[in-house]
């Protein structure tokens, strides 16, 4: 074992088994960080199950009962917190870097997707979830949010401050560009929340024969199917590429190729697919309720933030295919935007460290 | 079918257990199975944070995930082996010893000389006795293992034998002038043993010692030792070695010398048998004691310097006889049946 002098560091989250996505991704990105600037880095992953509603209290109250102060009578220096309720477990120098919430208890309580309100016991479980954000977060010695939207949240219904903290996506250096052929780019798992229904729907309404490939997984094959009809229905299918999953490789060659990047969710953490655009200098077309994105488009000088309509989607892509020149001003202004930004992983454990 | 192997441990060591795990998720994932590690992190003092650890482990649910059931948990270290579940099989690496056999252990007891020792060994008692039966079946590392958990508990285990890592890459070269003794350096490895052994020793003998040292205090127990007995030219201390120098320097020694104090399990019994080679261990030795068959495949001497330094004085002056324990431990390796497809077989059964 190599002698190392740095930190030793713990980061917690949770983890769902046999579910791997963007957090455990984050948690990695984070790890891997911290070793290369010379610490010594864990991940401590408590599984998490959130119904019924009661095991959420459970498993708040297990994170409460473990001691990740020292370990065989050395300190550890520090624990960062990322996901609820990992970031509930106690240290004397904690720092949480809040990845979300348990967002089905704050901003999507009134989703049609969240269930946690049908419990009978759904209103407590909530206020008891509030209640510890409110009272433990502030115990950590920093607080920083993955952005502006997930610290605007946290200070909406918590009255807690937090500082953004931004970091890369993964293989940032990997990102290139070439010039833009004919083809808007909407990289995405295919689900509700990242509306790839509201592009089909503006894709009919196009002036121009504007294209768009799409690429992601599914998790629901019916969501895909829906999509795939109305597609059919509104007779633009033979302007649209439906590519499915694709590897890492290709997904940055499909960015480098495109005209412009589409990512319009709703209320998005963070997007990564804003920040690989930009990476790849291309526009990227986003919306008014979008979240995390608005954090990094700029309003006609790195891409065009659209009401969530089909019409005035449609305008903004109409508006990319016209002028190419613009469009691809605005992508070398988007890479701008991101080094002027400091998004990098030294920057990220100079501050969760300072 | 989905199997989650559920551990403890102190987050920043890796040592044997975490290895274990590491390979039993494997082995899982290489007979088809969708298998991943839940570690739960375990700080053992004061002694009040063990009960708190407890609870939290009861207090999980990995019934299911994301509505598709959790078909297996497999529990091996406590306290994560509580954690319920429906259809659990425990796979026991080791109770928590200081509540049990090293309760009153010079070196290791520590609940003991606290004043709520006493009611957090009770508490540990009866959760494993109480909750160690929710479990399906219960296995165990060793039979060692296994008669712990019968004395003190009264629960029957059956002993379920692992292979070391990368077994199928340990050969035998050639009977060299020296033994080996491959461990972490520490009190209940006993390598002060060994030196004072080596004092009474025939004048040619040397020992080889590989392993890391776990604290600089018991590292210069031995360098001082070694310079009191004036030992010096009978010793070669390498500390870290690799595993492929570590596979070299079984492949050419005369014999492996592994007197540990109640070792739960004891990997290098296995990895000597594998290299071919007689292993001399102690009566007190715990693990090895089950692999070892005294005078056949190795010597099992007294725990004191004297018996110690007879067994390896034997070796030494019978290579010949050596040579041939050493095949027949080989022999016994393959007799066992020591493979990761028996283990899966039975832990999914």
């Amino acid at each position: 074992m190599p002698k190392n002098h740095g930190l030793r560091i713990l980061i917690a989250t949770v983890r769902v088994p046999f579910v791997n996505g963007g957090a455990e991704i984050h948690a990695a990105g984070l790890c891997q960080a911290l070793r290369e600037a010379g610490h010594q880095a864990e991940i401590i992953a408590i599984p998490f199950k959130w119904y019924p509603p009661e095991r959420i209290l459970d498993q708040m109250l297990a994170c409460r009962l473990l001691d990740l102060s020292e370990t065989v009578g050395v300190a550890v220096d520090r624990l960062i917190g990322l996901k609820f309720p990992a970031y509930l477990i106690p240290h004397p120098r904690k720092v949480i870097w809040l990845l979300h919430q348990h967002r089905q208890a704050y901003d999507l309580w009134q989703h049609p997707l969240n269930d946690l309100h049908r419990y009978p016991n759904g209103d407590d479980v909530r206020a008891a979830i509030h209640r510890a954000d409110r009272e433990l977060i502030p115990q950590a010695v920093h607080v920083f949010a993955n952005s502006r939207n997930v610290a605007g949240r946290l200070e909406r219904f918590c009255g807690v401050q937090a500082a953004p903290l931004y970091h890369p996506p993964r293989d940032a250096a990997l990102f290139h560009t070439r010039p833009g052929e004919d083809f808007l780019y909407f990289p995405s798992r295919i689900n509700p929340l990242k509306r790839q229904d509201l592009v089909l729907e503006a894709l009919a309404q196009t002036r121009l024969p504007v294209k768009v490939y799409f690429s992601g997984s599914a998790e629901e094959a019916a969501v895909e199917r829906r999509c795939l009809e109305l597609a059919r229905k509104s007779g633009c299918a033979d302007r649209v590429q439906w590519l499915g999953p694709v590897s890492e490789e290709k997904k940055r060659d499909l960015y480098a190729r495109s005209l412009g990047v589409l990512f319009p969710p709703i209320d998005e953490d963070y997007g990564y697919i804003a920040l690989e655009a930009m990476l790849a200098r291309k526009p990227v077309i986003t919306c008014t309720d979008s979240g995390g994105p608005l954090e990094f488009v700029i309003q006609r000088q790195t891409g065009i933030v659209a009401d969530p309509t089909p019409e005035a989607l449609a305008a903004a892509m109409d508006n990319l295919w016209e002028d190419r020149e613009r469009a691809r001003q605005w992508g070398e202004a988007g890479r701008q935007r991101y080094d002027d930004l400091h998004i990098d992983w030294s920057h990220v454990v100079e501050k969760l460290l300072a | 079918m989905k199997v989650l192997v559920v551990t403890s441990g102190v987050p920043f060591i890796r040592g044997g257990a975490e290895i274990l795990a590491d390979n039993l998720c494997q082995a899982l994932s290489a007979a088809g199975h969708a298998a991943e590690l839940i570690f739960i992190p375990f700080k053992h003092y004061p002694p009040s944070r063990i009960p708190d650890h407890m609870l939290a482990c009861r207090l999980l649910d990995l019934t299911e995930t994301c509505g598709v059931r959790i078909d297996r948990v497999v529990g091996l270290k406590f306290p994560a082996y509580l954690i319920p579940h429906p259809n659990k099989v425990i796979w026991l690496l080791h109770q928590h010893r200081t509540a049990y056999e090293l309760w009153d252990h010079p070196m290791a007891g520590d609940l003991i000389h606290h004043p709520d020792g006493p009611v957090i060994r009770e508490a540990i008692r009866q959760a494993d006795r109480e909750l160690i039966p929710e479990a399906k079946a219960v296995y165990t590392l060793s039979e060692n293992v296994s008669d712990r958990l019968r004395r003190f508990c009264g629960i029957a285990g059956e002993p379920l034998y692992n292979p070391p890592a990368h077994a199928s890459l340990f050969h035998n070269n050639s009977a060299g002038d020296y033994f080996f003794f491959p461990s972490r350096v520490t009190g209940v490895k006993r390598q002060l043993l060994v030196i004072e052994a080596l004092a009474r020793c025939q004048e040619k003998t040397l020992v080889r010692f590989a392993g890391e040292a776990d604290s600089p205090r018991e590292l210069a127990a031995c360098v001082d030792a070694i310079r009191q007995l004036k030992v010096e030219d009978r010793v070669e201390w390498l500390g870290w070695i690799s595993d492929e120098q570590k596979r070299e320097l079984y492949a050419n020694c005369l014999g492996v010398v592994f007197p540990p104090v109640d070792e739960d399990y004891g990997y290098i019994t296995l990895e000597a048998m594998l290299s071919s080679k007689p292993v001399i261990t102690c009566s007190d030795s715990g693990g090895p004691l089950e692999f070892v068959v005294d005078r056949e495949t190795g010597l099992v001497a007294e725990p004191s310097p004297e018996s110690l330094a007879q067994a390896m004085n034997a070796l030494w002056a019978g290579r010949r006889g050596a040579a041939a324990m050493g095949e027949a431990g080989r022999a016994r390796y393959a007799d066992l049946k020591i493979c990761w497809e028996n283990v899966v077989e039975k832990l999914l059964c």
